[in-house]
């Protein structure tokens, strides 16, 4: 029941809102309030664990409401509440049609919430189907100039997603031993063989490959971000994104273990690929949105690298990367929203000299500046460890491709200092500067994300302490093998491992 | 419309009209005018500023004639900006009864609000030393950073810099160095082997003197404007530009001097009897120096001297009030941000009230009041301007067409000064730059 | 003849120059062989100088020199070799230009009687003070 908690504020909520008088200010408090309220629920749960939650809903369809939270979605589900939170508040007091709006925020993070919480298969692709309607309502109605062509590229994208992840999840279901049965639980004790588990594990690249995303499959994800309103946008980065790792650490990683390891290697290099190409696209951008869109891209990459190592030690980077980058992507769109908000603009060659101390936007770019560096791994900062973590655990399985990721990491100082000096210094335009500075409620959002990226990078158990426990069974291989392939003694399927 | 025309009619013009680009402006000088427009709300803004700027400058001359005459050459001169109760009440020579030639009719000692800012500052009361430590005091870099814009560009006309090359200047300032290092063995044997660098110390102090003598008229003068324009004086900005220019006259004659005290003996390091005059060795060096060279200031802007960004030429220096860009104003330590800082405490209620109601009100009031300043030493230049034409040229209303014409080249080749794309001048012309 | 001083004080329109040079202790140095040229103003050019601007000048007797010297030449120069040339030294230091032949200027200053001829030199008298720079 407390589980259920999670799901019925925001749904609850989500359904009243509507019901609200047009043009009532309770509307976004409303929609902030269910937010902090889940948040504050999934801080409880934190502190006392509940009981997992299983009950019929569908039987016929193997479908059954089972809810748990263990060490790997714990901090997830902190991250959706948490984010959601943010972006409410980081939307606009006159945001537009704002019952609409906060419903599918709320309808966002019930998909998300739910996504992280269940423990069958199919009630999972029920709810990740479920993120990508209001998702993408939400670009199309309140996105950019552009917002049309995103929106269809985003849907196009999403529902492919959508067909490989049911594929997987039924054949997952189908061939499993126990009869219809999509319970997690069920799905991790196959005995299918490699051939099979090398097509599921085919369609679950491509499901989550999309989400993330992983090049080449991230043709949505530039103009979708660069589009989508700034509360969407760091929503979408911050933890929409995140369902992809958690989807394959998952359905790839702990259901289709043989499969995963034989293909490791390459799904490596597929990361090292995303991890460099991001980087590069991030250097040239000439509009800051775009410019975080593609260091996102480069940092999923590193996701997938430490995913395919696998060892303990990357497993936990794998984790601190989703909370480290959730909240400084979020963080990052959030202060592009607000520089936006003010000068009218994201192209970075029409904006300058804004860290100016009397008329620029010296908090927001000095808070930027702080993203910035967290994002390119500076010490100290929450990056760093997430980043250390990852590096570290997947070095030993493969040092190339962790190699050019290394590279990649550097060249994110390349961007951000690119950035920071086109943007920040130089000249400002007095005559475009005619704007008022950010107010505290602005700043609000980028404050709380900035103080929590410092607190995890002076106290990186916070991105860590989670979930020790949870993703060592799911390694591969041991940290301190040097050779490749040294089979972990907990591997939840010891099953014979193609060399 | 008509108006217009039928005035020009009866003032047929004896030469015909500049092909400059800033013809308005030229015209509007031969009129007897000042490259600031006449508006209202310029004279406003320019007579607040003045008020502002005398107030700070009253403790800069005291404090840089307490250096120059004082100070000295103290090998750690961590106290310099603790000014004596001496030079505190030194008497201001044009202001006050005692005053030959009074310029403002109020008291000759330091500015009341300067007191009363120097006790509690923004924060509060508490010791000097504090204040001092807190930067919550009046900022004497900014007089210094000035004092070394005029030596450092030094040959600007005037005698003054090639006195402190001659002989006599040098045996004056041995005397004074080893007056004030008497008993001390170590600095005396430290100037027996490095005389040349005391040498340029105490040519640096005496541009510090110089300075303090320069501004010890400028902050009555300031003070007057802003006592005439309460009074409702001023009708326009052309009556404040008189008043400026009829001041420099007023005190052309004024010597420029650099003396050393030690104890209650008198070291003459410049003489007065070398006839070196306020304007031609203090004011227009300083103006030179200051509002139209001085040097790329650290932490605003970065120049590549390689690539041609800073003139080979000292002389194409453009980097002072004229050209300034006001907008990095705020950074921290700049000599800009220095000044506009010292002025803020002391800005009068009607300049606070423009500034609450543009831009961002009272977030960018340094900016603002940086513009003002701007606008302000455009005004201060043009009486410069007008005070050399009447000095060297013709008076405005000369009948000789060859006089007029004259007038008309010097015009032209001051505004020649603000072609460059860095300068200010076609930007104070609208009430928009702020 | 009569010296440059007592021509310049039997002509009654030279009262404030003359008082200058007693103040700027130089009526010795004029009183002497010289020869020199003096560029003469009158009371009027004075005058029309901004109120305060000789009294100061009056109170500080070097820098009042130093603006009288640029008012002579060293050596006797009539009109005719003065308009020869574009620039004469003063004794000031800084040149005086010669700006106009016809009719004869000095600097901004018109000379309304040139060739004053004195013991110890010549005297132009001129409408404005000129200064240096």
């Amino acid at each position: 029941m407390d589980l259920l908690l999670l799901l019925l504020i925001p749904l609850l909520a989500g359904l009243l809102l509507p019901l609200l008088p047009a043009g009532s200010p309770w509307v976004r408090r409303g929609a902030l309030a269910a937010a902090l309220l889940q948040l504050l629920d999934g801080l409880w749960l934190w502190q006392h664990p509940p009981a997992a939650l299983s009950a019929n809903w569908l039987p016929r369809l193997g479908l059954r409401l089972e809810l748990g939270l263990d060490g790997l979605t714990m901090p997830l589900v902190l991250l959706a509440a948490l984010l959601t939170a943010m972006a409410v508040m980081a939307s606009p007091v006159d945001q537009s049609r704002p019952r609409l709006f906060f419903a599918l925020m709320l309808a966002t993070n019930v998909g998300l919430i739910g996504a992280f919480l269940a423990r069958n298969a199919l009630l999972f692709l029920l709810a990740y189907e479920l993120i990508l309607i209001p998702t993408t309502l939400l670009v199309a109605t309140w996105g950019g100039e552009r917002r049309a062509g995103a929106a269809i590229r985003f849907l196009t994208y999403g529902a492919v997603s959508g067909v490989a992840l049911l594929a997987a999840v039924l054949a997952l279901g189908w061939l499993q031993p126990g009869g219809l049965n999509f319970s997690y639980t069920a799905l991790a004790d196959h005995n299918l063989t490699a051939l099979q588990q090398r097509w599921i594990l085919a369609l679950v690249l491509l499901a989550f490959g999309l989400k993330l995303p992983v090049v080449p499959l991230h043709g949505w994800q530039p103009i979708t971000y660069s589009q989508a309103p700034t509360p969407v946008a760091m929503l979408m980065s911050g933890v929409v994104s995140k369902l992809g790792a958690y989807g394959l650490l998952r359905f790839g990683l702990e259901f289709l273990p043989d499969a995963w390891a034989a293909w490791s290697p390459w799904l490596a290099a597929v990361g090292a690929l995303s991890a460099i190409y991001g980087s590069l696209n991030a250097i040239v951008q000439l509009d800051m949105r775009r410019l975080v869109a593609y260091s996102s891209l480069g940092h999923m990459g590193m996701l997938l690298l430490a995913l395919a190592a696998a060892t303990p030690l990357s497993l936990q980077g794998v984790i601190a990367q989703m909370l480290a980058h959730g909240l400084i992507i979020a963080l990052l769109f959030c202060l592009v929203g607000l520089i936006e908000l003010r000068t009218g603009t994201c192209a970075i060659p029409e904006l300058s000299g804004l860290l100016n101390p009397q008329r620029g936007l010296p908090f927001t770019l000095g808070l930027m500046l702080l993203a910035l560096l967290a994002a390119a791994g500076v010490p100290g900062l929450a990056g760093f460890v997430a980043e250390l973590l990852v590096f570290e655990g997947s070095w030993v399985a493969f040092p190339w491709p962790t190699l050019v990721c290394l590279l990649a990491s550097g060249l994110t100082a390349v961007y951000a200092i690119r950035l920071f000096n086109r943007v920040g210094f130089g000249r400002l335009d007095n005559e475009r500067a005619d704007w008022v500075s950010t107010s505290w409620g602005e700043r609000t959002p980028a404050l709380v994300l900035t103080a929590l990226v410092l607190v995890a990078g002076l106290w990186p158990s916070m991105l860590t302490g989670f979930s020790e426990t949870a993703t060592a069974p799911l390694a591969l291989r041991s940290s301190d093998a040097v050779t490749v392939i040294a089979m972990a003694p907990a591997t939840v399927n010891s099953a014979q491992l193609p060399a | 419309m008509t108006a217009t025309v039928a005035s020009e009619r009866i003032k047929a013009p004896l030469i015909p009209p500049s092909t400059h680009r800033y013809a308005d402006v030229i015209h509007r000088l031969e009129a007897g005018g000042s490259m600031l427009p006449d508006t209202p709300e310029n004279l406003k803004q320019i007579i607040g500023i003045y008020k502002a700027y005398a107030v700070p400058m009253d403790f800069y001359w005291r404090d840089l004639l307490y250096i120059a005459e004082r100070v000295f050459l103290n090998p750690l001169p961590a106290f310099k900006y603790f000014i004596s109760q001496e030079y505190l009440d030194r008497p201001n020579s044009y202001a006050g009864d005692q005053s030959q030639l009074r310029i403002w009719r109020g008291g000759e000692k330091v500015h009341p609000e300067l007191l009363e800012f120097m006790e509690r500052g923004e924060t509060g009361r508490m010791s000097k030393l504090f204040h001092h430590l807190w930067h919550d005091r009046v900022n004497m870099e900014f007089a210094e950073a000035c004092m070394q814009a005029m030596l450092w560009h030094q040959g600007m006309g005037g005698r003054f810099n090639d006195y402190l090359e001659s002989d006599a200047y040098k045996s004056n300032a041995d005397r004074a160095i080893k007056a004030y290092f008497k008993g001390n063995p170590l600095m005396l044997g430290l100037y027996a082997l490095f005389p040349d660098m005391f040498l340029e110390q105490v040519r640096q102090l005496s541009y510090t003197a110089n300075l303090g003598l320069f501004w010890e008229v400028m902050a009555p003068v300031f003070f007057e404007m802003s006592d005439i324009y309460d009074e409702g004086g001023f009708k326009g900005v052309p009556d404040a530009m008189d008043f400026l220019v009829n001041g420099i006259f007023a005190v052309a004659g004024r010597p420029i001097y650099h003396h050393l005290y030690i104890g209650d003996e008198c070291y003459e390091i410049i003489p007065k009897s070398e006839g070196f005059t306020w304007l031609y060795e203090a004011a227009l060096p300083y103006v030179e120096a200051v509002f139209y060279r001085t040097a790329p200031f650290r932490g605003t802007k970065s120049y590549n001297a390689q690539a041609g960004q800073v003139p080979a030429d000292q002389a194409d220096f453009h980097y002072g009030i004229l050209y300034a860009d006001v907008f990095p104003v705020g950074s921290a330590g700049i000599p800009p941000t220095l000044l506009m800082q010292d002025m803020l405490h002391f800005l009068p209620p009607y300049l606070k009230e423009i500034y609450r109601e543009h831009r961002r009100g009272e977030e960018d009031e340094l900016v603002q009041l940086g513009i003002t300043f701007q606008r302000s030493m455009y005004n201060v230049t043009s009486a410069v301007i007008q005070a050399l034409r009447c000095a060297l040229l013709y008076p405005l209303d000369d009948t000789n067409p060859e006089h007029l014409m004259a007038n008309r080249r010097f015009f032209e080749a001051q505004m020649d000064r603000f072609l460059r794309p860095e300068a200010r001048l076609p930007d104070i012309q609208s009430q928009d730059y702020r | 003849m009569a010296s440059i001083l007592e021509t310049a004080a039997s002509v009654g329109v030279f009262n404030t120059l003359l008082a200058a040079v007693d103040a700027a202790g130089l009526r010795e140095a004029l009183e002497g062989p010289g020869p020199f040229t003096v560029f003469a103003p009158v009371d009027d050019a004075f005058a029309a100088l901004p109120p305060g601007t000789v009294q100061t000048l009056v109170d500080n007797p070097p820098q009042l020199a130093r603006i009288l010297k640029y008012h002579v030449l060293s050596g006797s120069y009539s009109r005719e070799q003065l308009v020869a040339e574009d620039n004469w030294d003063s004794l000031e230091g800084a040149p005086i230009p010669i700006r106009s032949k016809d009719p004869f200027e000095v600097k901004n200053a018109t000379v309304v009687n040139a060739d004053v001829v004195c013991d110890n030199g010549v005297v132009h008298v001129i409408d404005r003070v000129i200064l240096p720079g």
